[in-house]
């Protein structure tokens, strides 16, 4: 497999993104969001975003829910259609770490595992952004976005505090 | 509808779009957001980790430190944390733009020193929790400091000493 340049690639494809919406089992909530982003309140198009119907025409996945047992064979050949670079945004609290189902047995539970079987078939990952939210808000997708092309910073960063010296 | 109608409407209600990233978000007095805990004020006593529903809060015992985790990734923002918290350490904010590249960043943590029992040395609570305990019921300070096992035979020899079993 060819490596892929991703800063020439994003630059690429920052004034246009398309956009693949992807359900993996979630709940609704975090699709109702994405659906809430697209209208003209918010208007992602703005920033050239576009919802397509094809993972093969998608430069971006927006994966939401903790990616069931039944859905996952699915999941990984949606996301082995899309053509390289692969950029995925893990949504919602079920995308990024399972959510209140991390340890059930009908789901994997979380992108970590998922990005773990993804290896395992051979397909690679080129970058993934984390947005966390129970339902994430339209503006959290918004911004995630704006991260992964990096339009704004990230503000949060790794917290490690002793309790006593405080 | 023809077009006339449509171009009165859309003059009427005007431009309703938000610039989201360049204007402040839209947000209620009720919106939950991340949690943040207040390391001066944790006791790391686990009521929180036993509460939270995804457990996307966890205390990990190491011997010698307990660590309280944070995971915002999997956080469901239901702030039930805040409301059982004894130490009223656990604040509910506002922030929603918690998007990461790398799960490491979403990962919050405070660390809390375990105290060990003065008579058999084995591993009791952490400081934190002492000293609060202390602080509400002076009392206790020479029980506090013994694990429940020693504490139970201290008490227990303090007791046939004052009905006058077994002492001699």
């Amino acid at each position: 497999m060819s490596s892929v340049n991703i800063a020439r690639a994003l630059k690429a494809i920052k004034r246009s993104i398309w956009v693949y919406h992807l359900n993996s089992g979630s709940c609704n909530a975090c699709d109702i969001e994405i659906l809430d982003a697209l209208t003209p309140y918010f208007d992602v198009e703005r920033f050239g975003i576009k919802l397509v119907g094809s993972p093969r025409h998608a430069d971006l996945i927006l994966l939401t829910g903790p990616v069931t047992r039944e859905s996952l064979p699915k999941v990984v050949r949606a996301i082995k259609a899309m053509p390289r670079p692969r950029l995925i945004l893990a949504l919602g609290s079920c995308g990024v770490g399972g959510g209140i189902w991390w340890d059930t047995y009908s789901t994997i539970g979380g992108f970590k595992k998922l990005e773990d079987i993804l290896r395992e078939n051979g397909v690679e990952v080129d970058r993934v952004v984390y947005v966390p939210g129970c339902p994430v808000r339209p503006e959290a997708i918004i911004y995630g976005i704006l991260l992964l092309l990096g339009v704004v910073e990230q503000k949060v960063k790794k917290v490690e505090v002793v309790a006593s010296e405080s | 509808m023809s077009i006339a109608k449509i171009l009165e409407i859309a003059l009427k209600t005007g431009r309703v779009t938000r610039k989201y990233p360049y204007e402040p978000p839209l947000l209620t007095s009720e919106f939950r957001g991340a949690v943040r805990i207040d390391p001066s004020k944790c006791w790391g006593c686990g009521a929180c980790v036993k509460i939270c529903p995804p457990n996307a809060l966890a205390l990990r015992n190491s011997g010698k430190e307990a660590t309280l985790e944070y995971f915002v990734g999997r956080c469901i923002f239901c702030g039930m944390c805040a409301e059982v918290c004894p130490a009223k350490a656990i604040e509910v904010t506002k922030e929603f733009e918690l998007s990461s590249t790398s799960l490491e960043n979403l990962k919050s943590r405070v660390i809390h020193r375990l105290t060990r029992c003065s008579s058999c040395g084995s591993l009791v609570w952490t400081e934190a929790e002492l000293k609060s305990v202390v602080k509400s019921s002076p009392i206790a300070e020479e029980y506090a400091v013994l694990c429940p096992k020693c504490r139970k035979s201290k008490f227990a020899r303090a007791a046939s000493i004052r009905i006058g079993v077994g002492s001699e």
